[in-house]
């Protein structure tokens, strides 16, 4: 079993990488294109998986990946369980600041088949934070790429002064403890 | 749908003339259009029918299915294809377009009256759907069915559902209340009961609270245990004549009606969509209700003053009561017909409030009675109102409610003016900012969300942190630039809300406040403190975040320009500086506007600790000063190393702050910058050299390189006015207020 490693390659110079894993292939397409025609001063590269482990026999021409993404479709129970599987295979270092989830149909409540409270404890599980969006509206999904690719230029290293891992315990102060608190 | 847009042109036109509460003629042309309303109506119906008889086969064959539902044999069997065929074009009909009123009420007169099976009759009273309204008359022919009893329990129980479904567009509310008896009667029935209690929640007025009905209201939770509906019910029998019911009830009880997703809400909103289309792309924000064109009236009647209500039963009131006495006459006035303060004035007494509360929202008039009314039911009303309508008009909950999202920012808009009016949140908009805001995807109606927010009242700051705060900062660290700078502006405005709260509450203690009073200064203070710490916190990350971004900083800086002056503008014992992180950014920062804006909250620190001293010593102070010595000495440091910078160039040595720019002369030997010890005094300062250069300029203009050496003793002096004439007011202040010119000038130009 091949695991995902968070630094297991060089970086390359200016670019960065995110990974989007899910299983609806169209909301991946949309969101990688309205994330591309974000304007960027450097270069974005996308990866597209349904599924992790990623083959292993192009491995050697993939750049590293600074961020992924696991997409979580609230409807349907078989993505959340594939995202579960796909977990294991991504090394523990990502889980310092790399990785976040995009819960996507939580507002359509009646339809939901994956409870709220299950995304979020397997977040929570994980170290990582969830952005809810609904990926059919296009400016939901503009907003959902600007934030995607703010934490993609953190992770990959191009915000002077934060790291992946500064800023995820920054997410995470706000969910847990009282740090901020004087 | 054309046709049904066009008979609606009248009414449209009533409601927009109608918010105009203030126009005496339009109210008058109104009321008349109100009289020859239903004529029009009629007309133009037929005008339509007749001019697109053959393009309209729809409405023909539903006119068949209503005369063959008629003429048809009572118990025709339910295999009869006849039939079926016509319940299908009903059903049809109904689901694409609505029912007109006349239709509605013949339906519900057969559905009702147990002419068909009973199968029949559940089809026909779910697909009684309203294009545009209910007349009482309908409901009270359908009760009069009931009281036959012609029909079946569950009919029954499916017709009170889909009048509490309908409620609202039910007009001449009156004359359903008076049937207000026979719904009590429903109580003793136990699977009718939830429903009638929903639908006498909804009907109760004052003069309905009776003690025989509180008697027997209390008999049933006796047997039947605290049920949600019935104290519900009670609760409101409580707010309208507390004396009556005697027990105690829970006073926050979330919600107290199931609220099932009914059959008749999907076909509204499908006739809703195909009705208005597309929302119009940009409206621009209309000030008044005045709904743009495109919508249609009663789906977005909501928030209008349901002007028909009680006309004509008014009328005839009035008319039987003129020559008997006033004060018969001032049993209810009737709130459509207030239009001006004055009247407001004289009717106070004997104002009773739409039952359609939503509509007091858009009502400068019912807010200021709301306002100064100490009566309990009217906030509960809006309570469980605006809460049921957030949950379910809310667009990222509900993903069909996506294309009403413009609508929904009107809404949210009226909600926040209506809050600034009264000078205070609703909690059924508190309690939804905290369900949502998790699920919020920081980009729909995002101004009227952060709106909102700043109208949360004061609570304990653990509670306000998981919900509200948390959300808030991680939607805060994604989100852009524009996004951190409108989340300060409403925390700002919410500190800026709690703070006049509070002087309120110094100046009155009314009875009205006495149980918000609980919250002790003690706990006021640090709340507010812990406020003052968490955007402390946020800004010194956004900083950074942001590259220090100068726009940030101003809106940073507004919002410590508040806390500056808790203690002397707002009367709060409590004096919080801001973080390291804030206070050297601003002060190195490359921008004069925000070296200003520092140098004049400094300024404020002073005045405010200097003030809070003396009135230690002369203890008048209140004993939970939140005001310690570490805040004098983090003032001090702070302004140590202001002066150092700033005037005696001798931060690098004299900064004593920890996180502050202390450094070994050897390290700054090594940069090799000439004069490093000037480098941030009021000449060379990164955000005031521009000055400097034309200063020199102005006074030197033969001078091609600009020598700053040359800014020292008297052209120091014409300098620092150059500077003060340049609108830098709050320099001015912090060097005339904290800096000892006389002792220092010796100091100062020696060291230049």
């Amino acid at each position: 079993m091949s695991t995902l490693a968070a630094f297991g390659k060089l970086p390359t110079l200016n670019s960065a990488t995110i990974l989007l894993v899910g299983t609806n292939e169209i909301f991946q397409q949309q969101l990688a294109e309205t994330i591309l025609q974000e304007k960027q001063d450097l270069k974005i590269n996308i990866h597209l998986a349904d599924s992790l482990p990623l083959p292993p026999e192009r491995d050697h021409i993939r750049p590293r990946i600074d961020l992924i993404v696991f997409m979580v479709n609230m409807q349907s129970k078989h993505s959340y369980s594939n995202i579960e599987a796909s977990l294991v295979h991504v090394d523990a270092s990502f889980f310092l600041g790399k990785v976040c989830f995009l819960a996507t149909g939580a507002g359509r409540l009646n339809q939901i088949s994956i409870e709220v409270n299950a995304v979020l404890k397997l977040a929570d599980l994980y170290c990582s934070p969830v952005l809810f969006c609904e990926l059919e509206c296009e400016k939901i999904r503009i907003a959902t790429a600007q934030r995607l690719l703010r934490m993609l230029r953190i992770c990959a290293g191009h915000m002077s002064g934060v790291s992946a891992l500064s800023f995820s315990s920054l997410m995470k102060s706000s969910i847990g403890d009282s740090s901020f608190l004087a | 749908m054309k046709k049904g847009v066009i008979a609606k042109t009248p009414k449209q036109a009533l409601t927009r003339s109608c918010s105009k509460q203030t126009d005496l003629s339009a109210w008058k042309a109104s009321a008349l259009q109100m009289t020859g309303r239903r004529n029009e109506q009629k007309l133009s119906k037929d005008k339509q029918q007749t001019t697109s008889e053959n393009a309209d086969p729809k409405q023909d064959s539903l006119e068949e299915a209503l005369s063959y539902l008629k003429k048809a044999k009572e118990r025709t069997p339910l295999k009869n294809e006849v039939l079926q065929k016509h319940l299908v074009t009903v059903e049809k009909i109904a689901q694409e377009k609505g029912l007109a009123p006349e239709e509605l009420d013949f339906l519900l007169n057969i559905a009702l009256s147990g002419k068909f099976a009973e199968v029949v009759s559940t089809r026909l009273l779910k697909n009684l759907v309203p294009t545009s309204a209910i007349t009482a008359d309908s409901v009270t022919s359908a009760v009069s069915w009931l009281c036959v009893g012609k029909c079946s329990r569950t009919t029954q129980m499916l017709f009170l559902k889909w009048l509490i479904a309908m409620f609202d567009f039910i007009e001449q509310k009156e004359q359903v209340n008076a049937l207000y008896g026979f719904f009590f009667s429903l109580l003793q029935d136990e699977k009718l009961f939830p429903f009638a209690c929903h639908v006498l929640y909804l009907i109760t007025r004052k003069k309905n609270v009776k003690p025989f009905r509180v008697r027997k209201l209390l008999d049933l939770q006796a047997k039947m245990g605290a049920e949600p509906p019935l104290q519900a019910l009670l609760l409101l029998y409580k707010n309208f004549s507390p004396e009556m019911v005697s027990i105690t009830l829970p006073t926050k009880t979330k919600i107290q009606f199931k609220n099932s997703e009914n059959p008749w809400k999907m076909a509204i909103s499908n006739i809703k969509r195909r009705l208005c289309g597309a929302p119009p792309a940009s409206q621009p924000s209309l000030i008044n209700t005045a709904c743009p064109q495109t919508r249609k009236r009663k789906w977005n009647n909501k928030l209008v003053l349901p002007a028909c209500s009680v006309q004509s039963s008014c009328s005839a009131v009035s008319q039987r009561t003129h020559h008997i006495d006033l004060i018969v006459h001032s049993d209810a006035f009737p709130v459509e017909q207030l239009q001006t303060f004055p009247q407001l004035l004289e009717n106070i007494h004997c104002l009773e409030l739409p039952s359609r509360i939503g509509s007091v929202l858009a009502n400068p008039l019912l807010l200021h009675y709301v306002n100064c009314v100490s009566d309990d039911s009217v906030y509960r009303r809006m309570y469980y109102w605006m809460g049921q309508t957030l949950r379910e008009e809310c667009p990222w909950h509900k993903f069909e409610n996506q294309p009403f999202e413009l609508e929904f920012k009107d809404f949210l808009r009226k909600i926040f003016e209506a809050e600034c009016f009264l000078q205070e949140g609703f909690s059924s908009c508190e309690e939804f900012l905290y369900r949502s805001l998790p699920f919020w995807d920081g980009y729909s109606c995002r101004s009227q969300v952060l709106q909102l927010v700043t109208w949360i009242p004061l609570s304990t700051f653990s509670e306000m942190k998981s919900y509200l705060f948390k959300p808030l900062a991680q939607l805060f660290f994604t989100s852009s630039l524009y996004f951190k700078c409108s989340v300060f502006e409403s925390l700002r405005e919410m500190l800026l809300n709690w703070l006049n709260w509070h002087l309120m509450q110094t100046d009155t203690t009314t009875k009205l406040n006495a149980d918000l009073l609980n919250t002790t200064l003690s706990g006021l203070v640090s709340s507010v403190a812990d406020l003052i710490h968490f955007v402390g916190w946020l800004s010194t990350v956004a900083l950074s975040l942001e590259n220090n971004s100068a726009f940030l900083m101003h809106f940073i800086l507004d919002f410590y320009e508040i806390v500056s002056d808790v203690y002397l503008k707002y009367n709060l014992p409590l004096v919080v500086m801001p973080p390291a992180g804030v206070f050297y950014t601003a002060l190195l920062s490359m921008d004069s506007v925000c070296l200003d804006h520092l140098c004049y909250i400094m300024h404020r620190y002073r005045a405010n600790l200097i003030s809070a001293k003396q009135n230690l010593q002369a203890k008048k102070t209140v004993l939970q000063f939140k005001f310690s010595s570490q805040t004098c000495q983090e003032y001090n440091q702070y302004i140590t190393a202001m002066v150092g910078c700033l005037w005696t160039s001798n931060v690098f040595q004299k900064d004593f702050h920890h996180q502050g720019i202390h450094m070994d002369p050897e390290v700054l030997e090594k940069t090799r910058v000439k004069g490093y010890r000037k480098s941030f005094n009021i000449v060379y300062h990164p955000a005031l050299t521009g000055y400097a250069m034309l200063f020199l300029q102005e006074a030197q203009p033969e001078d091609k390189t600009p020598n700053f050496q040359l800014i020292q003793g008297r052209r120091w002096e014409w300098y620092l006015e150059y500077l003060y004439s340049q609108e830098l007011r709050g320099l001015k202040l912090f060097i005339e207020s904290s800096i000892h010119r006389a002792s220092q000038r010796s100091q100062t130009q020696t060291s230049k």
